[in-house]
């Protein structure tokens, strides 16, 4: 041991050397929640591109699994899948982290991860709507149609009940009617609030709102995303786009809740044959035990993809990509890594993306430490 | 503090608010059951009368056409200032038998100063939908009114609703679509025990408007310092007679208290002018006598507050001591602070 005492200085290292701005690698590569980039695989985009693009274009539902090894960006791609679709006004797109214990907690994350605001939004949306079939007003949006409120311009107990009336026969559910339009009430939209996320609220509450049922189990959690996604397409909505990330963790379940979380998902499917779409991110192996044992869910999933180790290719492009942003010399490629040490680096990390992405990261400031002009080949077996 | 002062000019005079009209059940039996207070109390010229009860009222009704006035049948001074509601409580049940224009006939052939729209109240037992109704007739029933009207009378809108954002909505709705003097707010009295609910309506009201604005029926003994605090201009209360049925003698700062489990007492703490020199035992029996005593404690809590203000006291640190004895008021009058400071 040469010293024991840390030395912890807020001053940057400087990567001049180099002609970089910073080290544009990640220190903890968890993938960004807006990726920039995407270094993909051609036979994954295209998969992607195509379930997207047929829901957008035709409607119809169409869902996707993404198969990959722990760190070969099964979440990366999700992310970046969603954050081209998210910007897009006629969709609704959410994001599960994970499935947790059943279609519930999916059904939960997934209104979790719109937000309070987009909800609320969407029940001044649909408000605007009845205002303009039933009044000679013609609010274009939810804003619109809060300022006519609030000036009074369009009376709130007029649109209300005409509101819960046309909610509830595009959504066939009542009670989801009702909590959608108590979204704009102060009082009581965080109880709406709260039985729409299938948080559960107490009886007294739920009366308050006329609401009748719980919305605290797998059947009742269906039936309102269906009574949501019909919400959206009664809107003009093209569809709703929900990423599940982690599907893997299903298998952590019970025989029995496994089965039944697959069902609910299937009897989502069944009942959506119109704007939804689903996308998986899923360990290959649990998927193959899916495939094999739950055929109906299978079955309704048109397509897999594999995301395959990164090649020598992919790795020079994937460095060069995150490189070239932080480039202040003109320079392009992989330089300051070399095609050999780049190589060393693919056999060490198996084309493992977030290995790739870490060991890149640290050997960089290894490099800036000591004060190297090149990573070579010899100074990777040094550091790794 | 939201309390405000000002100056409400009627046919038969001005009267400084904010001030409570005291409810005359004139009409709503055989006779008039209210003790004659307006020459008693010199700063209580107003009352509160129920037009279509006055109007079905057959004898009455008939002498008021052939050109008798209502003061002179209830023995009042000429210079009183009525307030005449429709009679909306009545169609809490039923149907509504009248119209906004007949309405407004009655109140005026009563001479009548403020008029009340025509309105159908509101409760939580109700489904939403029927209580949704009631709130677009009422204001309808507003609108209406609104047109007919082009007398020197004042004209308030009575609105509804259980929810800030309708009644705001409501006074926005009506502040387009009709001309009134001010807006009378309904429907409070079944949820008043709901403070929080109650003092968020009536603030959403009081920031959707600066005309005047009264609260219908909540105008006893807990409330009015509420609504002082939240700046009501007027309300109303029939509190006095009621408690007096019910020998409850209102004592300000504790409520109503049951005279029946006083014992060995001379006299009342009161120094009003009818507890003053009326024994204990004597005022116990007589139901008029607490009739005019419990319309004194009211004036006097008004009086009080009035001072307060008038006097540059910290009127917030007033009602924390008014509040103190009771935890359910206290915890109103907190709840009412902290959503006035949100909104100043
Ligand atoms: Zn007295």
């Amino acid at each position: 041991m040469t010293n024991d005492t840390f030395s912890i200085t807020d001053e940057q290292r400087d990567y001049s050397q180099f002609g970089l701005e910073e080290n544009p690698f990640p220190y903890s590569p968890v993938p960004d929640n807006d990726p920039a980039l995407y270094c993909g695989q051609e036979h994954a985009t295209r998969a992607i591109s195509d379930t997207v693009s047929t829901m957008l274009s035709t409607g119809k539902s169409k869902h996707l699994v993404v198969t990959a090894k722990y760190g070969n960006g099964k979440s990366h791609t999700l992310k970046y899948t969603r954050s081209l679709v998210r910007d897009r006004e006629d969709v609704v797109v959410g994001y599960v982290a994970q499935p947790g214990e059943g279609f519930r907690d999916i059904y939960h994350e997934f209104v979790y991860d719109l937000g309070f605001d987009r909800i609320q939004t969407l029940a001044y949306e649909y408000l605007a709507q009845v205002a303009r079939n039933t009044t000679d007003c013609n609010p274009t949006d939810a804003s619109t149609v809060e300022q006519l409120i609030d000036d009074g311009e369009v009376l709130l107990s007029e649109l209300v009940p005409e509101a819960v009336q046309q909610l509830n026969n595009v959504t066939k559910f009542a009670d989801f009617a009702r909590a959608i339009v108590h979204m704009v009430y102060e009082d009581t939209n965080l109880y709406a609030w709260q039985w729409l996320t299938a948080e559960g609220i107490r009886y007294e509450q739920r009366k308050e709102m006329e609401i009748h049922s719980a919305l605290d189990d797998d059947t009742t959690s269906v039936r309102a995303f269906t009574a949501l996604k019909n919400l959206l397409l009664d809107l003009g909505y093209t569809g709703v786009f929900v990423f599940v990330d982690e599907f893997e963790s299903i298998a952590r379940l019970s025989a029995k809740a496994e089965q039944a979380t697959l069902n609910s998902i299937r009897h989502l499917m069944d009942q959506n044959s119109h704007g939804l779409c689903m996308l998986f991110g899923c360990a290959p192996e649990v998927w193959q035990d899916v495939m094999s044992e739950y055929h109906a869910f299978s079955e309704r999933i048109g397509q897999e993809v594999a995301l395959r180790p990164l090649t020598d290719d992919h790795i020079n492009k994937l460095v060069s990509t995150y490189i070239a942003p932080a480039r202040t010399n003109g320079t392009g490629g992989v330089d300051p890594f070399t095609e050999e040490s780049l190589s060393i680096i693919h056999q060490r990390s198996q084309g493992n993306i977030r290995q790739v992405l870490s060991v890149c990261s640290r050997v960089l400031d290894a490099a800036v430490d000591e004060e190297r002009s090149r990573i070579d080949a010899d100074f990777i077996q040094e550091e790794i | 503090m939201l309390y405000r002062q000002r100056t409400l000019n009627t046919p038969h005079g001005c009267i400084k608010t904010p001030v409570l009209f005291p409810v005359r059940n004139i009409g709503k039996r055989s006779s008039d059951n209210t003790p004659a207070y307006a020459d008693a109390i010199p700063d209580l010229r107003t009352a509160m009368v129920n037009a279509r009860a006055i109007r079905q009222r057959d004898p009455q009704w008939n002498r008021l056409l052939n050109g008798a006035t209502l003061r002179e049948e209830m023995d009042i001074p000429e210079e009183t200032v009525i307030f005449a509601d429709s009679g909306g409580f009545d169609f809490q049940a039923g149907d509504v038998d009248t119209t906004p224009a007949r309405t407004l006939e009655t109140q005026r052939q009563i001479g009548a100063d403020i008029l009340g729209t025509v309105d159908r109240p509101i409760s939580r037992e109700n489904r939403d939908r029927e209580n949704q109704r009631r709130i677009s007739d009422s204001a309808e029933y507003a609108v209406e009114a609104s047109d007919e009207h082009d007398g020197e009378e004042l004209l308030f809108a009575s609105i509804h609703g259980l929810d800030p954002e309708t009644v705001q909505n409501n006074v926005r709705y009506l502040e387009r679509n009709g001309d009134f003097d001010g807006y009378a707010l309904g429907s409070l009295v079944p949820v008043r025990t709901d403070y929080k609910k109650v003092t968020s309506i009536i603030l959403a009201a009081r920031r959707a408007t600066d005309k005047h604005l009264h609260v219908y029926g909540l105008g006893g003994l807990v409330y009015q310092p509420l609504l002082l605090y939240l700046g009501v201009d007027s309300f109303d209360s029939s509190a006095f007679i009621r408690s007096a049925g019910n020998r409850n003698y209102l004592v300000p700062g504790f409520g109503g208290q049951e005279l029946k489990h006083v014992t060995e007492l001379s006299y009342l703490p009161c120094s009003c002018p009818v507890c003053r020199d009326t024994p204990f035992t004597e005022l116990r029996e007589d139901r008029n006598a607490l009739t005019k005593h419990n319309l004194w404690a009211l004036t006097m809590e008004l009086r009080r507050f009035r001072y307060m203000v008038a006097a540059n006291e910290d009127v917030e640190a007033y009602l924390d001591l008014r509040f103190q004895g009771n935890e359910v008021t206290k915890r109103a009058y907190r709840q009412a602070k902290q959503q006035v400071r949100r909104l100043t």
